[in-house]
């Protein structure tokens, strides 16, 4: 059983790939990755209510032995990277950047993963709430701040041969939110 | 005349099928010593206490309520408690200490110096159970209560004490032993559960191999440029790398055949010295170029333990040819009579 739901995860990761169109596989492809990814996914109990008990025994065992996620790290091709930079005005009329940060190298690796993972559509409904958090971990370090911008950025790397020719990496802005003491507007 | 054969056919294809379960119960209950397990508690003791004491500093900034720390760690628990309100998560610990008037910060210090010991313990195999009981709970805590700033190496770190928890504890190096003068393990139980981690690798490196395959950028190398250039793992100047932009197509293909094909070559035991000192080798890149050292030091941990170190009596490191199971005969208990 344990095995078999191991089988069940990382195939369905592998068909999820195929299905997204981001492999090298014919598009052809796609539907039939998108059934056997569904197939994949019923055998771990995620086609049934979120209340079902067998559903929350298996995600429960999954979490339990670490094995809820595939093992497609960096494939089929490495994700892009991301940003967050904060504009933080000050009442002063000074204009400052910064970056959310922690203290170790350790945890640096964890919210720079974090910040990977805000584009994605499962965290779409909680991605305002986590900037407006990332954003107030900073605001608490500058007090007289009034205002902050914060603008999430993707970063894209410059092959190997834009590299060569003297290019840099590139920034595009993918949404921003201005945040205040007296509410939160977002642009 | 007819009844007698197809009595025979009957008997043989029962005989058949027997022989069948015996070799697959050989398979997975070969006689194993505990050696295997030594490295694995040492390994993990050293992996647990380094995750400790790396993530000191911004232990209570990662996993304190919001307003208070990153990004609070409500976010993280709500999604986790979507999927299942069974998972454990720093959540637990924070309500059973509110019921005991003992505040937030004080339970996270407490749930820190927890698996701080649990990792010097498993070093030191002294109450080894307990101590890996502990670590796999605390470590899955922070993985869920942090699952929005966890990352691979918390889910190998889990898979790995989760096996080690079960494991026949404690081996005859540990202070247990030496202690309590606790009796030799069931040979049979030690080589169940390292066949497990043995084969749990074989998914990981297949199903990682096959991934990045399907990926263009593993065959021209620029999949390998962008993982090395990229932040904050860039611990390779661009300007060196590109040296060498013509051996990275070779290499990012290389990685690929490595991974998928390690379910094969690494059971075979001519193969198995070779594709297990690529995979080290991979492993001690990955943590030395890109900084992942967490991650790269608990692969290595569970690849050494589970192919690295060699059955009692046998000149080549662990395990038993795939098509002659050792235990085909030894697999008796198991095996039907």
């Amino acid at each position: 059983m344990h095995f078999f739901l191991l089988t069940a995860v990382c195939f369905a990761g592998v068909f999820w790939l195929i299905a997204q169109g981001s492999t090298i596989l014919p598009s052809a492809s796609d539907k039939y990755a998108r059934k056997a990814e569904l197939v994949a996914t019923w055998c771990l109990g995620k086609e049934a209510r979120a209340s079902n008990p067998l559903r929350r025994g298996i995600a429960t065992y999954l979490h339990a032995v670490g094995i809820q996620a595939g093992y497609s790290f960096f494939a089929p091709n490495v994700p892009s990277h991301h940003r967050l930079m904060l504009e933080l005005f000050h009442d002063d009329g000074r204009v400052e950047y910064e970056s959310p940060h922690v203290h170790g190298k350790a945890a640096a690796l964890r919210l720079d993963s974090l910040l990977d993972r805000l584009p994605e559509e499962r965290y779409e409904s909680v991605r305002e709430a986590l900037v407006k958090m990332l954003a107030f971990s900073v605001w608490r370090e500058h007090p007289d701040v009034k205002k902050v911008r914060a603008t999430f950025e993707a970063v894209h790397l410059p092959s190997i041969t834009e590299f060569e020719q003297g290019e840099v990496e590139t920034l595009e802005p993918i949404f921003s939110f201005d945040f205040s003491l007296r509410g939160e507007e977002q642009q | 005349m007819s009844s007698q054969t197809s009595c025979s056919k009957a008997k043989l294809k029962l005989n058949s099928l027997h022989r069948g379960w015996q070799r697959f119960a050989g398979f997975l209950f070969p006689s194993e010593s505990d050696t295997w397990l030594t490295v694995f508690r040492i390994g993990l003791g050293v992996q647990v206490t380094l995750y400790a004491l790396f993530l000191r500093s911004d232990w209570h900034y990662l996993f304190a309520s919001s307003g208070k720390g990153l990004v609070g760690r409500e976010v993280g628990e709500a999604i986790t408690s979507f999927e299942s309100p069974l998972i454990p998560k720093f959540g637990w610990l924070i309500a059973v200490g509110r019921t005991l008037n003992i505040g937030e910060e004080t339970v996270l210090t407490v749930a820190w110096v927890g698996l701080l010991s649990a990792g010097c313990l498993l070093l030191l195999g002294l109450l080894s159970r307990p101590a890996a009981i502990v670590a796999w709970f605390v470590h899955l805590c922070a993985a869920e209560s942090g699952g929005l700033v966890a990352y691979g190496a918390d889910n190998f770190m889990t898979t790995a004490l989760f096996y080690l928890m079960l494991s026949p504890l404690p081996d005859r190096y540990s202070f247990d032993h030496w202690v309590a003068k606790t009796k030799p393990k069931n040979p049979k139980a030690l080589g169940f559960w390292r066949r497990v981690l043995q084969v749990h690798l074989c998914f990981v490196y297949f199903i990682g191999g096959l991934a990045k395959f399907l990926g263009n950028g593993w065959w021209d190398g620029s999949n390998l440029w962008r993982s090395l250039i990229r932040p904050p793992i860039n611990l390779i100047s661009p300007d060196l790398l590109v040296h060498f932009k013509y051996v990275l197509p070779l290499l990012g293909i290389l990685i690929c055949l490595l991974e998928v094909s390690y379910p094969v070559f690494i059971w075979l035991k001519r193969t198995r010295r070779i594709w297990l000192a690529c995979i080290l080798a991979m492993h001690a890149a990955i943590g030395l170029t890109m900084g992942l050292y967490f991650f790269a030091l608990v692969m290595i941990i569970m690849n050494v333990a589970a192919f690295g170190v060699p059955s009692p009596g046998r000149s080549a490191p662990a395990t038993h040819e795939l098509p002659s199971y050792e235990g085909s005969h030894q697999g008796i208990e198991f095996g039907a009579k």
